[in-house]
């Protein structure tokens, strides 16, 4: 199934709107290391302008996690984080097209709409293990590849960007 | 169209149903293939290598880089450096794990460059991950193994990319052969489409023509049907009805809708005659006899809507389809036509019984007339005779030419009348021409003298005996003469006789009458053998005829198969001829008369003084014939019946018997048979004396045993003849004139005219009558024969019997052999007698053999 991510979005905006709008000058600013920064259109912030992310602040939010195999991985594991749909409610994004960096400067774009409610996800944890920078972490921009044979294409795994630590939302 | 090339195209087009068959699963296999090795390019991140590879590179390059400057400016921050080593160490772990390389079956040409870079990780990560104090004097090397590993890292993935290049184009290449296959298979489909297309096409344009064609003939066929004057009806092998066109609806009054699906039983076929067509019908379809179908026009009894029964001619014809045998009547209505044909037949016997009341009438008149008559001309001749004076003879010849004329007249009118009525007979018997027509000469020589004429006769050549019938050539011969004599004056008439043709069994005889006279003109020449033809009214007047007497000789002359006809010139005289075919008489000898005048020709002082008896019971024919007798110069006894007529010639011998035949009391036929049963006459002479002239009744005569006929009115010269022939020869009148010669077994004239008078069926009966009686009677005979002379009487009978039998029926061996007999017994010559009963029973089974044979063979 095909979801529209506006007509979701705009669905969670409806039941959970008011909880939103009223934690979003509350996100808290991270206390440890930051490990992911949301920046552009987004309405809710914690520091100049930008949603910075530690470890405690990611998993404050809805946690979600599935098991799958990967081209670039032997056998199948299973990733825990938050999706990426929950992310972006969470920072209140209001562009269209969301702009993904790594740690070596290796950078994805995409359209929100392609943002479906199962997918992708923000992984930091593999079998229940932190992701080191040397094993793809700390974040996995990940997809369900075995539930989804729309998932197992070319353009899908172009935007698998691991050792993420950077995202922008251009209107 | 064959049936060849149906089949042919059948198995055509089976063949393309197999290959569509074919050539579908190929391209559907294909298209799996297809999809496959699609999904498979979609899957499989061929081009992530690529980058993954190049990107090793890049991640090394920014290592060495943060190496470098590390030793260039010593206490500078580690952090970017231990990151750079911790990016680089993924991405090379992710190549020498090699789970996406293996895949792509290059890791025989990365396989030692995986190696070197898990080597270099193993052996750097202790170092970056120690501290400072340990990795800052580490730097220098680290730098150089780092360019080291760079150069090598370069030499091997190049080979790398350029061996995963040839793996793509591979890859690619295989593809596009599935691809062209694909095509070509599709190629494949569309052409066995095609052709199948144009297969369907064709048998299509041939079922559409065919059905055109089945259209075309099956409404032909319905009008054909339809507009057939004779009722169609069409039945299936359980009698219901297929098909009934409009003429059947008109004969049988049912409509087309009520009689399709019908029984035929109930429809049109009688009650009574539905049991035998179930019959029938079951019979048929048991594969048994046909006895109506393609049996040709058979009528029959149909019946209505409204029950009415009516005749019907049908055929009936069969034909086997593929629905079954079907059973097609062409019916007709005849009722019409029988009630046609009935009315005509009703018509026609009326119309027959009409003509046979008129020659009834006829022969009535006839007969009433010609008694009278009979009685007025002998009394004047007798009266004639007496003394008178020149008034009294002027008057007496006036009444006496006026009488004959009236003769002639009735004569004329019943011959006239009996042919046209078709019963004119001809009699054909044995006849000696050359005697004949010097008879009539002598007849006709005096009434020619009278005209101061001349009568000559000539015959050219001898002639035998032949058949014909001698009064009817009396009668056209007597007719030439009369004419002759009466349109000439003191001239000559000259008869010639000539045979010619002859052959062995037959001749044609050729009379001509020649005479001086005033002739005809050319112009009347044509018609004088039309009816009620006088050519010259004052000469008619003159000559008294009726204008009947050619006409006669003309039919006569026909009626024996002759040719008539007359050469003539006005005032040159006229030459009238007769030719007839004859058959010879089988045996006979050649006679030339060479003076038959002579011996003929004073009848009167012949035979004068015989003794004759008269029997007759009209008083004015006894009168007249006494009279006439005297006149002649016999002796006369008179008998006023037949009884006194037996009793008189029991007690004394007569040289002549002149027998009445109407008479009451006992007839003329009675009276002789008693006559000649015994007494002092029963050999003499017995001649019958009649107004009675048919053919049958002579031989009735005959039988009874009388002698000769003499027809009424008589004339003295008639009278005279008879006498004389009685003289001349004593032998009985008709029978057996030639003694010697054995007659046929059958007289095919007689049996001829039998027939004709009585009719197959008739003959048949008769013959058969005579067939069965005649054995026993045959055996009584030969038994009275051995009493010998004991029963005389029966015996005579039974011969007398016999004989008239035989001869009624023409068998003329028996009838002579029986007559001879029967003459013999009366004779008392037992010694003929017994010759006679000789060799009874062989001629007795020949004949009725020859008899069997002729009535089988068809009547001529």
């Amino acid at each position: 199934m095909k979801l529209d991510f506006r007509t979701a979005t705009m669905a969670l905006s409806i039941v959970m709107g008011g909880a939103l709008s009223a934690s979003a000058s509350d996100l808290a600013p991270p206390g440890g290391e930051v490990i992911l920064t949301v920046t552009g259109a987004i309405g809710t912030t914690n520091s100049d302008g930008a949603a910075r992310f530690d470890m405690d602040l990611l998993t404050s939010l809805p946690q979600h996690s599935f098991t799958t195999s990967t081209i670039w991985t032997e056998g199948t594991n299973t990733y825990s984080g938050v999706l990426l749909k929950d992310l972006l409610a969470a920072v209140g994004a209001t562009g269209t097209t969301v702009n993904a960096t790594a740690l070596n400067d290796y950078q994805i774009n995409f359209p929100v709409a392609d943002v479906a409610a199962d997918a992708p996800l923000v992984a930091y944890l593999v079998d229940g293990e932190p992701m080191s920078v040397r094993d793809k972490g700390p974040l996995w921009l990940i997809f369900p590849f075995d539930s989804n044979a729309s998932y197992r294409t070319e353009e899908t795994y172009a935007r698998s960007i691991w050792q993420m630590d950077r995202l922008s939302l251009a209107e | 169209m064959t049936a060849g090339q149906i089949s042919r195209q059948r198995w055509f087009r089976l063949g393309l149903y197999g290959l569509l068959v074919l050539v579908v699963g190929l391209v559907l296999a294909l298209g799996q293939q297809v999809v496959d090795q699609l999904s498979a390019l979609r899957e499989e991140p061929l081009d992530n290598v690529n980058w993954n590879i190049t990107q090793l590179e890049l991640d090394l390059v920014r290592f060495q880089a943060e190496v470098d400057l590390a030793v260039a400016l010593p206490g500078r921050d580690l952090t970017e450096l231990r990151k750079r080593f911790d990016l680089f160490y993924s991405r090379g772990r992710l190549l020498a794990r090699g789970s996406m390389l293996s895949r792509l079956d290059v890791s025989q040409s990365i396989g030692p460059i995986t190696t070197q870079i898990a080597e270099f990780l193993d052996a750097t990560a202790p170092l970056i991950d120690g501290p400072e104090e340990d990795l800052l004097p580490a730097l220098p090397r680290l730098s150089d193994e780092t360019r080291r590993m760079r150069i090598d890292l370069r030499v091997g993935l190049i080979k790398v990319v350029a061996e995963f290049a040839a793996m793509a184009d591979e890859r690619r290449a295989s593809f596009g052969q599935v691809l062209i296959r694909l095509a070509a298979a599709t190629l494949a489909l569309v052409a066995v489409l095609a052709a199948l297309l144009f297969s369907l096409v064709r048998v299509n344009r041939q079922a559409e023509r065919r059905s055109a064609e089945t259209q075309r003939v099956s409404s032909r066929l319905a009008a054909t049907v339809g507009t057939s004057l004779d009722g169609v009806v069409v039945a299936g092998s359980d009698g219901r009805v297929i098909d009934f066109n409009a003429a059947a609806e008109g004969i049988f009054g049912y409509t087309r809708a009520e009689a399709i699906g019908s029984d035929m039983a109930d429809l049109i076929i009688p009650k009574q005659h539905v049991k035998a067509h179930r019959a029938g019908m079951e019979r048929i379809r048991a594969g048994g006899p046909k006895h109506v179908v393609d049996a040709g026009r058979i009528q029959i009894t149909a019946v209505r809507k409204s029950r009415e029964e009516f005749p019907v001619e049908l055929s009936i014809a069969e034909n086997t389809g593929p629905n079954g045998t079907i059973y097609i009547a062409y019916v007709r209505d005849i009722s019409d036509r029988l009630a046609a044909e009935r009315a005509l037949t009703t018509a026609r016997d009326e119309a027959l019984a009409a003509e046979k009341a008129k020659t009834n009438f006829m022969a009535v008149v006839s007969h009433e007339m010609r008694t009278p008559l009979n009685g007025v001309m002998a009394a004047l001749e007798i009266a004639s005779r007496a003394p008178a004076d020149a008034r009294q003879s002027r008057f007496l010849g006036i009444a006496r030419a006026s009488a004959e004329q009236l003769l002639q007249h009735v004569n004329g009118v019943l011959d006239i009348s009996k042919i046209e009525a078709g019963q004119l007979v001809i009699n054909p018997e044995d006849v000696d021409l050359g005697v004949l027509v010097a008879s009539i000469c002598d007849t006709m020589r005096p009434v020619a003298a009278e005209r101061g004429n001349t009568l000559h006769l000539h015959q050219l050549a001898p002639l035998p005996m032949v058949r014909g019938d001698a009064f009817r050539i009396r009668q056209v011969l007597e007719s030439f003469l009369s004419n002759a004599i009466k349109f000439t004056s003191d001239g000559s008439v000259t008869v010639e006789l000539e045979p010619q043709d002859e052959t062995d069994t037959s001749l044609v005889a050729e009379i001509r009458v020649t005479d001086t006279g005033i002739g005809i003109s050319e112009a009347d020449l044509g018609r004088v053998f039309e009816e009620f033809v006088m050519l010259d009214p004052s000469y008619g007047r003159e000559a008294g005829g009726t204008g009947l007497g050619l006409a006669i000789a003309r039919r006569l002359t026909e009626a024996m198969g002759g040719t008539i006809g007359v050469e003539s010139e006005a005032g040159e005289g006229s030459c009238f001829w007769i030719r007839l075919p004859m058959q010879k008489r089988a045996g006979s000898a050649r006679t030339t008369r060479p003076e038959p005048a002579a011996r003929v020709s004073a009848p009167t002082g012949a035979a004068e003084g015989l003794d004759v008896l008269v029997v007759e019971d009209n008083a004015t024919n006894r009168i007249v014939l006494e009279e006439l007798l005297r006149t002649l110069g016999h002796r006369v006894t008179l008998a006023v019946d037949g009884a006194e007529g037996v009793k008189r010639a029991r007690a004394h011998r007569h040289d002549v018997i002149l027998m009445d035949i109407s008479m009451p009391v006992l007839d003329g036929i009675a009276a002789t048979r008693l006559i000649r049963e015994m007494g002092k006459s029963r050999h003499c002479r017995i001649i019958a004396v009649t107004a009675h002239t048919l053919p049958d009744e002579l031989a009735r005569f005959r039988a009874a045993g009388m002698d000769g006929c003499l027809t009424k009115p008589i004339s003295s010269a008639e009278l005279a003849a008879v006498l004389v022939m009685g003289q001349e020869d004593a032998a009985p009148v008709g029978t057996g004139a030639d003694p010697d010669a054995e007659p046929p077994l059958i007289d095919p004239e007689r049996t001829a005219d039998l027939r004709s008078a009585i009719g197959e069926d008739g003959f048949a009966r008769a013959l058969a009558r005579f067939a069965g009686d005649g054995p026993a009677k045959i055996a009584a005979l030969q038994a009275l024969a051995a009493a010998g002379p004991r029963d005389r009487e029966a015996t005579l009978a039974l011969c007398h019997e016999l004989a008239g039998a035989a001869g009624t029926l023409g068998t003329a061996r028996l009838h002579a052999r029986m007559a001879a007999a029967e003459t013999a017994l009366r004779e008392g010559d037992m010694a003929a007698f017994s010759g006679a009963m000789e060799g009874l029973s062989d001629l007795w089974r020949d004949t009725t053999a020859a008899m069997a044979a002729a009535v089988t063979a068809p009547h001529v």
